[in-house]
C-alpha cells in the first residue's frame, strides 16, 4: 500500500502564511531563555547586548522556529496550537525528522513575525527495517513587518506505517 | 576568559542539561505548543509512552547554546540542523557534545550530536547528525 495517496500529491506546493498579531518581544524573549536554561545575557541585558556590537536584547537564535505564537490558531485534539498541514496516513505513526535553520540576522523584540509554510515534498522510502515510511519536507520562511528576511526552517516529518498493519 | 581554540579537531565544551517535567511544562508555554505528548499522562498511556516525552527542538536550543557560550556573545550561530535519533523522556540527562571541522575566512563548521547519560545505563543517542555554522564576528560581517 502507498503511503503516498493523490490526495496528498495535491497538496505538494501549498503555502500557508500567519502573521503574528504582535510584535515578538522582550517578554517572550526572556521566558523562552528561561525555559531552555540560557543565562546569556545577550537575551535579557540591553547594556550588554549594546557592549557587543547589537541594537539591545536579542532573541535565541530557534525561538523563531519554535514559537506559535505568529500562529494563532486553535489547539487540535492532541492540544497543538501551531501550524499544521492536518496530513492523515492511516495505519501510520508520525514521528519528527529533523530541521534545518538559516539565520539572515538576530531576531529582536519589535520584530512583528510573518512566517509562510510551504510543503515542499513527500517522498516514499523504506526505514532500516524494513518499514514503509514517507518522508514529508516543508519549508517556513520568516520575514518581519518591514520585509526582511529573518530565517529559513526546513522541517521533515515521517509518516512510518505501522508493523500491525503489513 | 581564554578565547577558545577554534581549530580543526578542538572540542566544543560540553553541555549538560536534564530536562525535568518543570523544565518541559516552562518550554511548552514559552513555545505556545501545548502538545499534551508533552505532559499528559492520559496521552501517554494509551500510546505505550513511560513519562511525557521531551520536545526535540530543545535540542535546537541547546545546541544553539552550546557553540554561542563557546564562541562568546559577538558570533552569529547562521545555521543549525539536527536530525532526531531517539526520544527523550522526562528528568532525563542530555550532553551536547561538538568538535570543530573546518574554520575558514571568520566562519567556523561545528559537527554536534546530543546524547542522552543516564547514570548506570549505557548513553543512547537523541540527536544525530547535528552541526552549526558560525560566523565569528557576527550576523553583518
Amino acid at each position: 500500500m502507498s503511503l503516498l495517496s493523490d490526495e496528498l500529491r495535491a497538496m505538494i506546493g501549498t503555502e500557508v502564511t500567519y502573521t503574528a498579531p504582535e510584535e515578538l518581544g522582550r517578554a517572550a524573549i526572556r521566558y523562552f531563555a528561561k525555559a531552555v536554561g540560557d543565562d546569556n545575557p545577550l537575551y535579557t541585558d540591553d547594556a550588554y547586548a549594546r557592549e557587543h556590537g547589537l541594537p539591545g536584547v536579542v532573541a535565541p537564535p530557534t525561538l523563531i522556529c519554535e514559537t506559535n505564537q505568529y500562529a494563532d490558531v486553535p489547539p487540535d485534539a492532541d492540544g497543538y496550537a501551531g501550524h499544521d498541514w492536518h496530513i492523515d496516513i492511516p495505519g501510520s505513526r508520525k514521528v519528527r525528522g529533523g530541521n534545518a535553520y538559516t539565520f539572515h540576522r538576530h531576531v529582536r523584540p519589535d520584530d512583528v513575525i510573518t512566517a509562510t509554510w510551504r510543503l515542499e515534498g513527500a517522498t516514499e522510502r523504506r526505514t532500516s527495517g524494513g518499514q514503509d515510511m514517507l518522508v514529508v519536507s516543508s519549508v517556513a520562511t520568516y520575514t518581519n513587518q518591514a520585509g526582511d528576511l529573518l530565517c529559513t526552517n526546513e522541517e521533515t516529518i515521517i509518516y512510518v506505517a505501522r508493523k500491525e498493519d503489513r | 576568559m581564554t578565547a577558545p581554540r577554534v581549530t580543526p579537531g578542538a572540542e566544543v565544551p560540553p553541555l549538560e542539561r536534564t530536562i525535568d517535567l518543570r523544565a518541559m511544562v516552562a518550554y511548552a508555554g514559552a513555545t505556545w505548543d501545548w502538545h499534551r505528548l508533552h505532559y499528559d499522562p492520559d496521552y501517554l498511556a494509551p500510546r505505550g509512552l513511560p513519562a511525557p516525552v521531551v520536545d526535540g527542538q530543545v535540542f535546537g536550543a541547546l545546541l544553539a547554546e552550546q557553540v554561542q557560550d563557546w564562541l562568546g556573545p559577538r558570533a552569529f550561530v547562521r545555521r543549525l540542523h539536527f536530525r532526531f535519533k531517539n526520544l527523550v523522556f522526562a528528568g532525563e540527562t542530555v550532553r551536547c557534545v561538538g568538535r570543530v571541522t573546518a574554520v575558514e575566512g571568520g566562519v567556523v563548521q561545528v559537527e554536534q550530536r546530543v546524547l542522552i547519560i543516564d547514570g548506570e545505563l549505557p548513553e543512547r543517542v537523541a540527536v544525530e547528525p547535528a552541526g552549526a555554522e558560525i560566523v565569528l564576528g557576527g550576523e553583518a560581517s
